[in-house]
């Protein structure tokens, strides 16, 4: 009985799990074998020759390769965390102040936070490459307005990073609150009610009541937004090309320009195997945390 | 016979053509390039002019940004179904044809440009004597500056040295209006790069000599130098000098609003400066390079682009294409003894590098603009076309742009930038 119910499981099962190996783990694998490899992406892989750690020796090296590898993973660790610093704060507020039901215009609220989510990356790029525009750039003037000077913005390597993260936060937020607002439809009113009966004021209740029961979307929230943030690609190769002085340049875009712009598709792999490895560790740590405070 | 044995026998006889005309009518082929819209237009109407006369032929043209080109070329030109045809820059083509992605020209083609094209540019579309690509544009640097600020700043004709540059770029700055006196350019390595190479080469020395980076000479040094006093002076404000992916941006902004008084750019941006400045554009002038302390007379940086054939597309595809390119740089396609590419070029302000399309723009090429570019050619110096080029371009860009904004100094600049470029070259050319 048991072993016809294995074979049953088993044919079920083969279907998803040949698609995940051919679609997900081999590339994976691929890409592993490859950052140990000397191999042109221009080139089948056959001609790939085995060159052990050269690859990763050389990205954490002092070389411009290195110098440059190592620049963009702390520019890709920066605006990962700066993102998820603001969006999840930004979400659990939005979401708190459209759920409530004395809040006149939360459904209209709901959706225009959730519109900006909805808007092409390529139509953000181009309206927000024109906002930070240092001349004639609406930011700017409205600075003016009120006697601060114009700002660098995306022409200085000191804040192009953040007006990146900026435009990111402005972008997903939306998103992110739509899933604050599930989170919070998910905790029982009587909870709230025997709050107030027992005196706890609206901080109380939040501090004590929402904030706790809302751990496990929070934990959700910010694995997505790390995943989304990690892979950020499109307002850096339409705004900024990675400058000014590589302070834009992120792994995802500098991988395409080492693996495909000039390639080196082994360096790029190498590259691509460290990101995937500093996603997984990110990750892990997160749900280690959430489950130590779980067991507390 | 009868009627109706006559006619089963036409039908058949049909039937067996029909795949073979048929065939013949759906030679497509695709040219990928970075040319504006407008410019586009005028590609598609000549490819219509060719179909006029090759109806079994059909060319469709697909534009990407410049940032995307090189990218797109080497993610789509692996297969069959990639662009047939390709713009591409004479830095690309060593790594290109290394990794044959292009394909060397026909005989009669190659035959023709190597009698209609100077020797140099030739030179930089072939790779270990092969040539490789029909050449079309050439572009060179030179000092562009604004004559109404020029006038207010009480200065009587551009400069000729870097002691006079120094000096104009002095007196143009403004810091309350926001005027900067030289405009550089960052985020786009040839922006980047390429002014900086025309100084160097107008104080005698070279990125590359011999194969091997000369970055670490006493003219690179002094050229370094000269940037380092220029934005240290507030002569130059690197957050004016922002380039964006079409390569256009606050760099472009500033030059066409009077905010800079100087800029070294190609002649390329002619029709980028007429529509930004409309009849303010006749203010603009152009001069030489200023002469360094090391330098004998004005030097500067030219390259050339060319059209390839992508090696992986159908033989028929590769035969239509070659077929195309050939009439399209032909003297009899375009107007007046002109081929119908260098029209094109012309209409965007471009040096068209066939000898024959030279002769037959010589009007428009003298104008007051272009006739400024027109006499430095002769002593420009081509951009080295190395193995690892664009890496080495890419590399030497940060190292300015760190100097730009004041994160190294001339002397530290100089350094890693010659460490770089030496591991840059030697790997790539291992």
């Amino acid at each position: 009985m048991i072993q016809r119910y294995r074979a049953s499981a088993g044919i079920m099962l083969t279907p998803a799990v040949t698609l995940i190996g051919i679609f997900i783990l081999l590339p994976m694998l691929l890409t592993v074998w490859l950052s140990f490899q000397d191999w042109s992406t221009q080139t089948p892989f056959a001609s790939a020759s085995f060159i052990g750690l050269d690859n990763f020796r050389e990205i954490f090296g002092p070389t411009s390769v290195g110098r440059d590898f190592k620049g963009a993973l702390v520019n890709t660790a920066i605006y990962t965390a700066l993102s998820v610093i603001l969006i999840l704060p930004l979400s659990v507020a939005f979401g708190l102040m459209v759920y409530q039901d004395d809040v006149a215009g939360g459904t209209a609220l709901r959706t225009v936070l959730f519109s900006t989510y909805m808007v092409p990356m390529i139509a953000v790029a181009l309206v927000w490459s024109k906002l930070y525009s240092p001349s004639e750039g609406p930011f700017n003037q409205m600075l003016g307005l009120v006697g601060i000077g114009p700002q660098p913005w995306l022409s200085s390597p000191r804040s192009a990073l953040i007006s990146i993260v900026v435009l990111n936060v402005w972008q997903q937020v939306g998103y992110f609150t739509v899933l604050a607002i599930a989170g919070l439809t998910q905790i029982p009113g009587s909870l709230y009610e025997a709050a107030r009966l027992d005196g706890a004021n609206r901080f109380e209740q939040f501090r004590f009541i929402t904030l706790p029961l809302m751990r496990r979307t929070l934990l959700f929230s910010a694995v997505i937004a790390i995943i989304n943030a990690v892979q950020v690609f499109e307002p850096v190769a339409l705004i900024t090309q990675g400058g000014p002085v590589g302070s834009t340049n992120v792994l995802t875009y500098h991988i395409r320009r080492v693996g495909i712009e000039r390639a080196q598709g082994g360096l790029g792999s190498a590259m691509a195997v460290m990101l995937m490895l500093s996603l997984i560790v990110v990750v892990c740590a997160l749900f280690a945390l959430a489950n130590r405070k779980d067991q507390e | 016979m009868s009627f109706a044995w006559t006619s089963k026998l036409a039908l058949a006889a049909g039937l067996a053509i029909l795949p073979a005309s048929g065939w013949a009518q759906s030679v497509n082929i695709s040219y990928l390039t970075h040319w504006s819209p407008e410019t586009v237009s005028l590609l598609e109407a000549a490819a219509k002019d060719y179909a006029k006369t090759n109806p079994d032929v059909s060319v469709t043209v697909r534009a990407v940004p410049f940032g995307d080109l090189l990218t797109t070329l080497r993610s789509q030109g692996g297969g069959a179904d990639g662009p047939t045809i390709g713009g591409i820059y004479d830095l690309w083509l060593p790594e290109l044809a290394r990794d044959k992605l292009v394909a060397p020209a026909p005989n009669a083609v190659a035959d023709e440009v190597k009698g209609g094209w100077p020797a140099g540019v030739v030179s930089a579309a072939s790779v270990g004597g092969k040539l490789y690509g029909i050449p079309n544009e050439i572009d060179v640097y030179a000092l562009n500056y604004n004559k109404a600020l020029f006038r207010e700043a009480g200065i009587a004709a551009p400069p000729k040295t870097w002691d006079e540059f120094r000096d104009a770029a002095k007196k143009l700055t403004n810091k309350e209006a926001g005027q900067q006196g030289f405009g550089m350019i960052n985020s786009w390595a040839a922006g980047v790069v390429h002014p900086f190479a025309s100084l160097l080469v107008s104080n005698g020395g070279e990125l590359v000599k011999d194969g091997k980076p000369a970055l670490d000479s006493k003219q690179a040094g002094e050229a370094f130098q000269l940037y380092e006093d220029l934005i240290k002076s507030g002569a130059s404000v690197p957050a004016m000098a922002t380039a964006d992916a079409n390569t256009t941006g606050p760099f472009l902004d500033n030059f066409v609003s009077g905010k800079t008084g100087m800029i070294i750019m190609a002649n390329w941006w002619e029709s980028a400066l007429k529509t930004g400045m409309g009849d303010k554009f006749a203010d603009i002038a152009t001069a030489p390079i200023p002469v360094g302390p090391s330098g004998d007379k004005p030097h500067s940086i030219s390259y050339s682009w060319m059209t390839v054939v992508n090696a992986n597309a159908g033989e028929a595809e590769q035969k239509a294409a070659w077929d195309f390119l050939a009439w399209l740089n032909n003297p009899k396609s375009g107007k007046n003894g002109a081929s119908a590419m260098s029209d094109i070029l012309m209409s965007m302000g471009i040096l068209p590098s066939r000898s024959s399309d030279i002769e037959a723009h010589k009007d428009k090429l003298g104008s007051e603009f272009l006739s400024g570019y027109v006499s430095v050619l002769a002593d420009a110096k081509p951009f080295p076309v190395v193995l690892g080029g664009q890496e080495f371009s890419e590399s030497l860009q940060q190292t300015l742009e760190a100097l730009q904004y004041g994160q190294v100094s001339a002397k530290d600049a100089r350094a890693t930038a010659q460490a770089d470029a030496a591991s840059i070259l030697e790997r790539a050319a291992k």
